[in-house]
């Protein structure tokens, strides 16, 4: 078995995205940034590559859940975006796209993860939904973190596939970015280089805005093999 | 929530590119296994490979702004994009010439036509060559040691920065898919041919 075990190439098997898709706006299941942030610590500690049989290895694996849980959080946020009905033109068809485009972020990583995906925490994002320059201006700090913490990890990364992966949607947050700022009205590419955060700096920024409101209620069916 | 035929489409497209992402991205002995960390030969050529492919595409799109600021053809918000983009792409130059020292390669030469005699084909050549140098990078990453890549992210983001300005100020979808599908060396090397390299 290759890394193409790994590579989504299972996404195609059994249609199972939109049914994800569907799901994504629920905020039910599983763990939590702060979780995510200290599997990945542990990993980084027992420092396992990939594994013989061509599966995720821990670092990678502690790497993507950071990714996915702020996945959630983009997701989430398009997707109650979409549901106020308060934001119009340009700003809304913006939000839809935004919003599939992250769920499918969402779905992938969920299925490269399999059981070791940590779950969905419960978000609130205190009315930014339900105006369009709140919602724009939060967009554009969403958008901005994402890509500052994919180019802090997507070098972390062991897996040649894992890497080219990442790199594939890094550029697309980074489109996200320049198209939510161009909408806002501020230069969609201030900078020859963006700096990158690392994941501390992303958790103490998410942690501030006070968006997520509760840890998931429950386990991704069973708790991560390297949690315990 | 309902899902449109269109949101169907993308997904089915976003399945075919990542499958691509396994196949084309890296080299196939790479994709084997863990990504090398290591300083070897063969891995420094390969890296020196990829990162003078970078460098060429950068070349173009410096090459090409600088002409069409010189041009004095555009206006407005392309006048804006084209002086601020054109100064980006210098120090993406810069950069990648510093990290390949006396690897570097040379400039080459450039005819960018009428590109950069109107707004309009300025603006369309400029996503294209903006959407190339996303998927060029994103072809390319797999081949970059830790450090390097950890240096390269800092500019792929911006290269998808500007592709998606572009996009906005001509009314295109800056984001159309769920990833940036990369393109193989010998792919960017033909589309750069087509789009005003000639050395």
């Amino acid at each position: 078995m290759t890394m193409e075990g790994f590579c989504f190439r299972k996404l195609d098997v059994d249609g199972a995205l939109a049914e994800a898709v569907d799901r994504a706006g629920a905020i039910t299941r599983g763990s939590f940034l702060a979780g995510a942030l200290g599997v990945s610590a542990a990993a980084a500690v027992a420092d396992e590559a990939v594994a013989q049989d061509g599966k995720l290895g821990k670092v990678d694996q502690g790497i993507l859940n950071y990714a996915l849980t702020l996945e959630y959080l983009q997701a989430a946020f398009y997707t109650e975006a979409e549901r106020m009905k308060a934001i119009k033109g340009d700003v809304r068809k913006a939000a839809r796209k935004l919003g599939s485009v992250e769920r499918a972020h969402v779905k992938a990583f969920q299925d490269v993860l399999g059981r070791n995906a940590v779950g969905r925490p419960t978000f609130d994002f205190q009315g930014v939904t339900e105006k369009p320059r709140p919602f724009l201006k939060t967009a554009v700090a969403f958008e901005d973190l994402a890509v500052a913490a994919y180019g802090g990890q997507a070098a972390n990364l062991k897996a040649a596939s894992a890497v080219a992966a990442a790199v594939s949607i890094y550029s697309v947050e980074a489109r996200h970015a320049a198209w939510m700022r161009y909408l806002f009205g501020l230069n969609p590419a201030a900078k020859a280089f963006d700096q990158p955060k690392t994941k501390s700096q992303i958790t103490q920024i998410v942690r501030s805005t006070n968006f997520i409101a509760a840890p998931p209620k429950t386990k991704r069916k069973r708790a991560p093999s390297f949690t315990g | 929530m309902h899902e449109s035929t269109q949101g169907k489409i993308q997904r089915a497209g976003f399945l075919r590119r990542a499958a691509l992402i396994a196949g084309s991205a890296a080299g196939a002995s790479l994709l084997l296994g863990e990504r090398p960390t290591e300083p070897a030969e063969a891995q420094g050529a390969a890296e020196k490979r990829a990162l003078n492919l970078a460098l060429l595409v950068e070349y173009t799109e410096a090459s090409f702004y600088a002409e069409a600021v010189r041009r004095k053809k555009l206006q407005g918000e392309l006048r804006a994009f084209a002086e601020q983009v054109s100064a980006q792409e210098d120090e993406h130059v810069k950069f990648l010439k510093g990290a390949l020292g006396s690897s570097a390669r040379s400039k080459p030469a450039f005819d960018f036509g009428d590109a950069t005699a109107s707004g309009d084909a300025f603006a369309n050549r400029a996503a294209e060559i903006e959407d190339l140098a996303v998927a060029a990078y994103a072809g390319q990453a797999a081949n970059l040691s830790k450090a390097t890549l950890e240096a390269a992210a800092t500019l792929i983001s911006v290269e998808a920065r500007h592709a998606a300005w572009i996009r906005s100020i001509v009314g295109r979808p800056p984001a159309n898919d769920p990833t940036d599908a990369p393109r193989s060396a010998d792919q960017v090397m033909s589309d750069l041919k087509r789009l005003g390299l000639k050395g």
